[in-house]
């Protein structure tokens, strides 16, 4: 089930949980070993998860050049600090903007693609982005990218606060995933939310009760990059840089892995608790051995081979199998599918 | 003049002849039929009156517009709505959210991120209507995929009559129903009768000469008879086309 | 030096590149046709073949003591000839291992198929990175087929035209199998129905197995022809796998000759671009195929497939 049936609030139980984890992070980081640094990585690639899986999870769209949106958002902020020194607000807008934009002209040529053809579409595009980040040198660097991207004030009207510090930066971080994750409850529980679902689910029916299927892809498509190109904005404030790696094939791939393997085909959540096994394992992995790609991308495949439906799934019929030994004396059969 | 009306459609696929000069008229409150065996193209036609192809020559009209080659959303935005032979439902929404979905406040709310269909009392409860009127409103909060077969079959239907159509195209309604499930949707198709516009495919005679007002056989891609069902049973023709099963 | 003569050695290089680009994607639609699988992995199987080729060549046998001697004693182009046969086999045998995990996801959702792939494919890379290392390598090549030769008065690489020949004739064998034995009837019949396959009585699991290994053997001679080309290192697998896909979707899903002439399309383009902006070559094959998709649908061969549901 990866909407709430019936009415939901603004805020539900969960997010206040989730935000009440999230804001206190910096408390208890370092209690258990972690640090700022990763936390403003890990909530960048929540905010990219989350908007990747409207696509993959929601509509069903398995897009595998996504990186190239984050890519564009990373540069476009870039660019704007470096050229304009425009400011965190302007730098993240233009991120926004770009991987808009272009995430619109790409949505353009593959709306109208089902399966494979897409897959295969979004990949030739996502690479044709990449390609010319290496070679564009004059715009984007090159294989090094944009460098010394300082991080500058962060203007809040009143006042403005340095970014210098990974704990600032990870409020900021923290705050704008919070507002992205109110967005997307809203969005997935309006009338859009349930045509993308049903547009999953059942194409050809949907388009036969007069939804306009071609213009609702492309507007997912689109929107789920405008999330990258945040992420993608904030990923250069962070870095200080922004390169051509995070556009390739495998940067993409990993945005799917994580969605999946946190469960994102079965729970909102799912995108969120994928990100974070993802860079817990590269660091606890990455400690024990160089080569953690290749034991994570193992542990990638037995969660498909296994438990496909990720951490999220697994949860799901564990708490459904703990639940109905507490209901089962009594009601014994139909109930359970409601 | 009729509601919806075919002039002088054809279709072909490759070098096959599927449609073939096939004209066909629709009255507005009446039950139209469509037989003829498998193959005939009974179901091609449908497609091409629905918008999913687009015919090679001739013309469809609906309340007297030209909608010839338009694509399926457009035609089902003017309140053409239909059901499918194989299910196409949403299977993991339940049988209310599978209606929900279908109702044209929903699909012009796309806008409106502020509003929730699932938590509005109007829309719920039209919704509610739409599958009691075909016996499901015990079901409302069940996934589709978990509905045994009949149940989903009528849910199909519910579907295309959310969409507040009006006309309603039903595709072999009876596809995979037992003597029983049949009687029960003849049953309830002549409930239907009194508020929708229907046009049926079916192949069994017998399910539509009890409820249709005019059928139109088709076979080998051509309108070979035409009439009232008292008038059909006279002809001689019908009975070499049709399977001729009686229920 | 005119025009022509002077664009010749890069179309030579552009069909080159474009008959084992087809090579590749000859593999790689017979595992989608079959089994409606997008094998990420394909690349990694591609690196792979190169790898395990270069192994063969130039063993390290000294703990073999005199039989070791004597296979170094043998002559390169022998040692060249026993890899391009080992190498294929071995991949084919990681293509079984891949089909057996696979089998778990037929029949659920296809991005799960798709991903366990992807997994693979990291799986594989890194483990040629840990095994060999991530330093460029040199794949030997024999004396033959090494070295330049002179045409009108135009310099020509015999190595291309080696692996534009072999290339010819692998494609060559793999339409003949396809089309003019049993097997090839039946792997056609499974990428057309698998229910009427299973229906004649024909072990499908074992049919499945075998095209799975036999599109990861095609990738793994392609890496052992193009690795002199390319250089050899880890990641090379991708830069395999890429026009694989465009080559696909720009031949049409799952027809042979859309493949060929798709490779051959592709290898062109780069190969002439190549001539006049050696950097942007590879950008040449995105815009052919955005070029190609916007007039055809399902590129230049392809139908209508139950894949695109």
């Amino acid at each position: 089930m990866l909407t709430a049936r019936g009415k939901v609030p603004l805020v539900t139980r969960q997010m206040l949980v989730f935000f009440a984890l999230l804001f206190s992070y910096p408390l208890w980081a370092s209690a258990v070993g972690l640090y700022d640094y990763i936390g403003v990585e890990i909530a960048i690639w929540i905010i990219y998860a989350l908007g990747y899986n409207l696509l993959l999870g929601y509509t069903g769209l398995p897009s595998f050049g996504h990186g190239a949106f984050l890519g564009i958002g990373a540069y476009a902020y870039g660019l704007s600090q470096l050229d304009l020194s425009g400011g965190v607000w302007i730098g993240l807008l233009l991120a926004v903007c770009a991987a808009t934009a272009a995430a619109g002209l790409v949505a353009c040529f593959l709306s109208h693609r089902r399966g494979i053809y897409f897959a295969l579409m979004t990949i030739a595009f996502g690479q044709i982005f990449w390609f010319v980040a290496i070679k564009w040198h004059g715009v984007t660097g090159g294989e090094d990218g944009l460098l010394n991207v300082l991080r500058p004030e962060l203007g809040l009207g009143v006042a403005s606060i340095s970014l210098k510090s990974n704990t600032t930066l990870y409020y900021f971080a923290a705050a704008l995933l919070a507002v992205i994750v109110v967005i997307l409850w809203r969005v997935l529980h309006s009338p859009f939310g349930a045509a993308i679902q049903a547009i999953r689910m059942n194409e050809t029916r949907a388009r036969f009760l007069g939804y306009r299927v071609w213009l609702i892809k492309w507007s997912v498509f689109t929107l789920s990059g405008a999330f990258a190109g945040l992420a993608g904005g904030l990923f250069c404030l962070t870095q200080e840089s922004a390169y051509p790696d995070v556009m390739s094939l495998h940067a993409s791939g990993f945005v799917v892995m994580m969605t999946l393997i946190g469960g994102g085909f079965v729970s909102f959540w799912g995108p969120v608790v994928g990100v974070i096994v993802f860079f817990l394992a590269r660091d606890l992995l990455g400690s024990v051995t160089e080569a953690w790609l290749l034991w994570y991308g193992l542990l990638f495949m037995a969660v498909m081979l296994f438990e496909p439906e990720g951490v999220a799934g697994a949860w799901g019929r564990i708490a459904a199998r703990l639940g109905s030994q507490k209901v089962a004396a009594p009601a014994a059969g139909k109930e359970a599918s409601t | 003049m009729s509601l919806f009306t075919a002039e002088h459609l054809h279709k072909r696929f490759g070098d096959q002849v599927v449609l073939e000069d096939v004209s066909l008229a629709f009255e507005s409150g009446a039950v139209s039929g469509i037989m003829g065996p498998n193959g005939a193209g009974k179901s091609t036609c449908f497609n091409v009156l629905t918008g999913l192809h687009r015919p090679d020559r001739g013309r469809v009209t609906f309340d007297g517009e030209d909608i010839t080659g338009l694509a399926p959303d457009e035609i089902a935005r003017r309140g053409v709505s239909r059901s499918f032979q194989i299910m196409t439902l949403f299977d993991e929404f339940t049988a209310l959210e599978n209606i929900l979905v279908a109702l044209p406040e929903v699909r012009r709310g796309l806008g409106r991120p502020f509003w929730q269909p699932r938590a509005d009392a109007e829309a719920i409860e039209e919704a509610r209507e739409v599958l009691a009127q075909v016996g499901l409103e015990g079901r409302a909060g069940t996934p589709a995929a978990a509905l045994p077969y009949g149940e989903r079959r009528a849910l199909e239907i519910a579907v295309a009559l959310a969409a507040r159509p009006r006309i309603v195209f039903l595709d072999e309604p009876t596809q995979g129903l037992g003597t029983e499930g049949r009687a029960r949707l003849s049953a309830l198709i002549r409930e239907l009768r009194h508020r929708y516009t229907l046009v049926i495919i079916e192949h069994d005679m017998g399910f539509l000469f009890g409820l249709a007002d005019r059928i139109s056989v088709i076979h080998w891609g051509q309108v070979i008879a035409e009439g009232t069902p008292g008038a059909l049973r006279a002809k001689d023709r019908v009975r070499a086309a049709g399977p001729g099963r009686t229920p | 030096m005119d025009f022509i003569s002077g664009l010749l050695p890069h179309i030579l290089n552009g069909l080159a590149l474009g008959l084992l680009f087809a090579l590749i994607a000859l593999g790689f639609t017979l595992i989608v046709s079959v089994m409606e699988v997008i094998n990420l992995a394909h690349g990694s199987l591609f690196a792979l073949g190169a790898y395990v080729a270069l192994l063969v060549i130039s063993p390290d046998l000294s703990a073999l003591g005199p039989l070791g001697e004597a296979y170094a004693a043998l002559p390169l182009g022998a040692r060249y000839a026993i890899a391009l046969v080992i190498a294929p086999l071995a991949v084919a045998v990681v293509g079984f291992g891949l089909e057996v995990c696979l089998r778990r996801t037929y029949g659920k959702k296809k991005e799960y198929g798709l991903l366990l792939t992807f997994g693979a494919a990291l799986v594989i890379e890194e483990a040629i990175r840990l095994t060999w290392g991530p330093a460029e390598q040199v794949l030997p090549t024999p004396e033959a087929v090494t070295g330049a030769f002179l045409a009108g008065d135009m310099i020509y690489s015999k190595y291309r035209v080696f692996a534009a020949v072999f290339g010819l004739c692998a494609i060559g064998l793999v339409w003949l199998f396809l089309d003019k034995t049993p097997y090839g009837a039946i792997i056609k019949a499974g990428a057309h129905d698998s229910e009427m396959v299973r229906a004649l009585g024909i072990n499908l699991s074992r049919l499945q197995l075998l095209v799975f290994g036999f599109g990861a053997a095609l990738a793994g001679i392609a890496g052992i022809i193009l690795a002199p080309i390319w250089g050899l290192r880890p990641h090379v697998g991708v830069d395999a796998v890429i026009p694989a896909f465009l080559i696909i979707v720009l031949g049409g899903i799952g027809s042979f000759w859309g493949a060929v002439a798709g490779g051959l399309l592709v290898g062109l383009a780069v190969g002439i671009t190549g001539a006049y902006a050696t950097d942007w070559s590879i950008l040449s094959m995105y815009l052919l195929l955005i070029l190609v998709l916007s007039v055809r649908a399902r590129g230049l061969f392809g139908k209508k497939t139950v894949l695109e549901t």
